[in-house]
């Protein structure tokens, strides 16, 4: 009775889906369902998710994710948009030569493309064991920052981060290739010199929570935020930390909670000189870097407004901008959802501070998104999307963060302006 | 049953997410310390570990640890307000100091001694420091001078009386006596670690901090207890003037015995005495007339106990463990619930701009102290931006 049951809401979500698509395609000629394009994986049954390993390698115009079963497995996939293909480049533990001591759960940094075209990540526990077991035998060893050479098809272990420690996001000085690192839980910053194999720890910046997101600008210093939302600057030309005095734009009432998480997503236009901010209280922001000091940010509003719902409270997790300079975004997933059970793909456009939303989908069709700032050279965007499994589904790991449920990975292409087909 | 299935989903939500719990009584709080670039009473950034910390009536006082380069700070927070209070940059005192780590010893009339450690340009020395605290609630820090030249104050105690200091130096583990009264200074080599100790202690890459002895204390029949390199526990007794070593030494982890070194000591109401282990974190009790230690044994599974402190009800609270792990707060109660570990504290942190409160998880404790009436339990961080965490002694369940 209850499967029945079941099917019947499935149907109809369906229903609704295809019925919210037709909708939104009749209402936006330009924005139809073959602006998007979910494209899977093989080889790896287990993998159930990716988190914010994504990235796009402009050398060779390949698209780069993580797919992890959340244990001890993550694969490396990259994407060819000339060739429409996927390829399984083999997984962490093998391409990075770790021992079963030095297991890995996820890649939570995302993918970024080094000065000579090489992609850089980091490792990250992504478990109960990880924080709480260390140098017990099933403990986590800790986070390790590696190397992919595509010319070479081979990975570098640049070594670990701190130990027990994972690592939550990187990003590479563009100039010198020196890798930005913030670890977890305890929220150090780290520079890693790989010229001097040297790797330097700037100290604690957070509080209870890690925020997840570090980024630098086009000369290479690189952001973060303390515990009160205030971005931090590591100002390069004087290897120090610059606090700004005054926090993120947020709603009033955000709960703490959400103010120390920071920001979730970022964006560059370079044209423009901005980068786009999306925030854990849902503040889309626009911040405009300085070589010196740290630049001015206006605040462009928040990424929906739903009826009856706090303004603080949407999860958005992933940001790109289209060539025609609007941000794209996907809301929904973690527990909180701008719609029951329903992830929506929104445009937004900075100059008008609109949002529009393109498309809605059923969590049985994509339930998350995460991924910044990956864009080709045709103008695809990408996010690394999951979508619940259907509950006879056995895909194992499943994932407390979405209410256990396990779920599927998959990669978003996504073009605003040409069919992805 | 829509209800009762969303119900039930929620529950198996919770228990997923119910793996561990930290210790965050909601009457605990945490007050913001440290904070860079604000108009805000706060320390800035890398000046703020705090490493030595006491609580006079309603204030409490902290002593910081800075980056090489970098001064330190002494500071009061209001308890009863829960606010940063009064800064003195150490800086405008003595110039050229980088670390108060010694604790406070509290003297006569409400002074509570500590020592310094210069920086690494500093050849001069470390400082005796007095300070009291006036007033309107600010710090005021008196210079008494250098006792060693050319040697940093790395643990401090004082008499019963409040006469006369007992200190340590970094890094020859000089041992020294300071008269308050006269300013008259001794000093004694006896603990200065021989030739074959120091060959030892390069065998295992250990350096001057990682040996010499981090804490020192007072015992009720007047003997001044401290460790010794190797690993062993000596009473010094000030009226002979003579150094005597327990007949066994500091237990330890087979085959660690050269990491044993006393971080921490509290003396309960009837006189017991307690002390850290930073070796292995065992949490030792040292009988100062019959000079033996019995070992109570680890609270948690990491190294070192970095501080002790008696609440009114007679549980011993501390903190144990460190980098490169995280650092739990456990007490002990003799005879009845033994070691308890509350993990890592959580408190909220409420302050101008942060209203709404945020929470504060300690990673990194360095210092543990109760207030005069022991129903508070304070715990100052060693961090780049270290903060306060302060829990009632009834919360802690």
């Amino acid at each position: 009775m209850k499967r029945k049951n079941f099917l019947h809401v499935h149907r109809f979500l369906l229903a609704l889906l295809l019925w919210a698509i037709a909708l939104n395609a009749a209402a936006q000629a330009n924005i139809t369902e073959k602006n998007i394009r979910f494209i899977e994986y093989y080889g790896f049954p287990g993998g159930n998710s990716a988190w914010d390993d994504i990235g796009y390698n402009p050398m060779d115009n390949t698209v780069y994710v993580g797919i992890t079963d959340h244990r001890d497995k993550v694969a490396l996939y990259i994407y060819d948009p000339e060739k429409d293909a996927v390829k399984l480049k083999g997984f962490i533990s093998d391409l990075g030569r770790l021992r079963p001591f030095q297991w890995q759960a996820k890649i939570h940094s995302k993918f970024v493309a080094g000065p000579k075209g090489e992609m850089y990540f980091a490792t990250d526990g992504g478990e109960s064991r990880e924080e709480y077991l260390m140098d017990h035998p099933k403990g986590y060893a800790g986070g390790f920052l590696m190397k992919w050479n595509p010319v070479e098809n081979r990975m570098t272990n640049l070594g670990m981060g701190m130990q027990y420690e994972s690592i939550k996001d990187i990003d590479v000085d563009v100039t010198t290739g020196n890798v930005y690192a913030v670890s977890y839980p305890q929220v150090h910053f780290l520079i890693y010199d790989q010229e001097l194999n040297k790797l330097k720890d700037y100290g604690r910046l957070g509080s209870a929570h890690v925020p997840r997101m570090i980024f630098t600008d086009k000369w290479g210093n690189c952001y973060y935020v303390d515990w009160r939302q205030r971005l931090v600057k590591y100002e390069k030309s004087q290897d120090k930390l610059l606090f700004d005095s005054k926090s993120l734009p947020a709603f009033e009432g955000t709960p703490g909670e959400h103010i120390i998480t920071g920001i979730t997503a970022f964006a560059k236009d370079e044209k423009k000189g901005v980068i786009y901010l999306i925030t854990y209280g849902a503040k889309v922001l626009a911040f405009y870097p300085q070589q010196n000091g740290i630049g001015k940010v206006e605040d462009l509003g928040g990424v929906i407004d739903v009826p009856g719902k706090q303004r603080w409270n949407y999860y958005v997790p992933n940001l790109n901008v289209g060539n025609n300079g609007k941000l794209y975004y996907i809301i929904g997933g973690h527990g909180i959802y701008a719609k029951k059970d329903q992830s929506l793909f929104v445009e937004f456009d900075p100059e008008t501070r609109t949002q529009k939303v393109i498309y809605e989908f059923a969590s049985t069709v994509f339930v998350e998104a995460t991924g910044c700032d990956t864009k080709d050279k045709d103008g695809n965007l990408y996010f690394a999307g999951k979508k619940n499994a259907p509950s006879n589904a056995d895909k194992g790991g499943n994932l407390a963060e979405l209410g256990g449920l396990a779920t599927i990975p998959f990669l978003v292409k996504f073009n605003p302006d040409k069919t992805v087909y | 049953m829509k209800k009762l299935i969303a119900c039930i989903f929620q529950l198996c939500v919770c228990q997923v997410y119910a793996q561990y719990e930290f210790f965050s009584p909601k009457e605990a709080f945490a007050i913001e310390v440290s904070l860079d670039n604000t108009s805000l009473k706060r320390l800035p950034v890398y000046r703020n570990a705090i490493s030595s910390l006491i609580i006079s009536g309603d204030y409490i006082v902290g002593g910081t640890s800075a980056g090489e380069g970098l001064a330190p700070f002494i500071f009061t927070a209001a308890l009863s307000k829960r606010e940063m209070h009064s800064i003195v940059d150490m800086d405008n005192i003595i110039p050229g100091q980088r670390s108060i780590r010694t604790g406070f010893s509290k003297g006569a009339n409400k002074t509570f001694y500590a020592g310094t450690l210069p920086g690494n340009k500093e050849k001069a020395g470390g400082h005796i420091i007095a300070v009291t605290i006036d007033a309107a609630g600010t710090p005021v820090v008196k210079d008494l001078g250098i006792p060693v030249a050319g040697e940093g104050i790395f643990s401090l105690t004082i008499d019963t009386k409040g006469n006369t200091l007992y200190g340590i130096t970094l890094p020859t583990g000089t041992f020294f006596s300071y008269s308050i009264a006269t300013k008259k200074v001794k000093t004694y080599r006896n603990l200065v670690p021989a030739a074959k100790d120091l060959q030892l202690f390069a065998e295992y890459v250990l350096e001057p901090d990682e040996y010499i002895c981090k804490a020192l204390t007072v015992a009720g029949n007047g003997l001044v207890l401290g460790s010794a390199p190797v690993n062993r526990m000596f009473a010094f007794n000030p009226a002979t003037e003579q150094f005597e070593f327990f007949k066994k030494e500091i237990p330890d982890v087979w085959g660690r015995r050269s990491l044993g070194q006393i971080e921490s000591w509290a003396m309960s109401a009837n006189g017991k005495l307690f002390a850290g282990n930073a070796g292995d974190g065992q949490l030792l009790e040292v009988d100062a007339v019959n000079k033996t230690i019995k070992n109570i044994g680890k609270p948690i599974m990491m190294p070192q106990l970095r501080g002790l402190a008696f609440a009114y009800d007679g549980r011993l609270f501390g903190i144990a463990g460190a980098l490169p792990g995280y650092a739990h707060l456990f007490s002990y109660e003799a005879g009845r619930e033994g070691f308890k570990d509350f993990g890592n504290p959580q408190f909220k942190m409420v302050a101008p701009g942060i209203e709404q409160g945020i929470d504060w998880r300690g990673f990194q404790l360095g210092t543990i102290a109760s207030s005069e009436d022991g129903k508070y339990i304070v715990m100052g961080e060693d961090e780049s931006l270290s903060q306060l965490l302060v829990f009632p002694v009834d919360a802690a369940k």
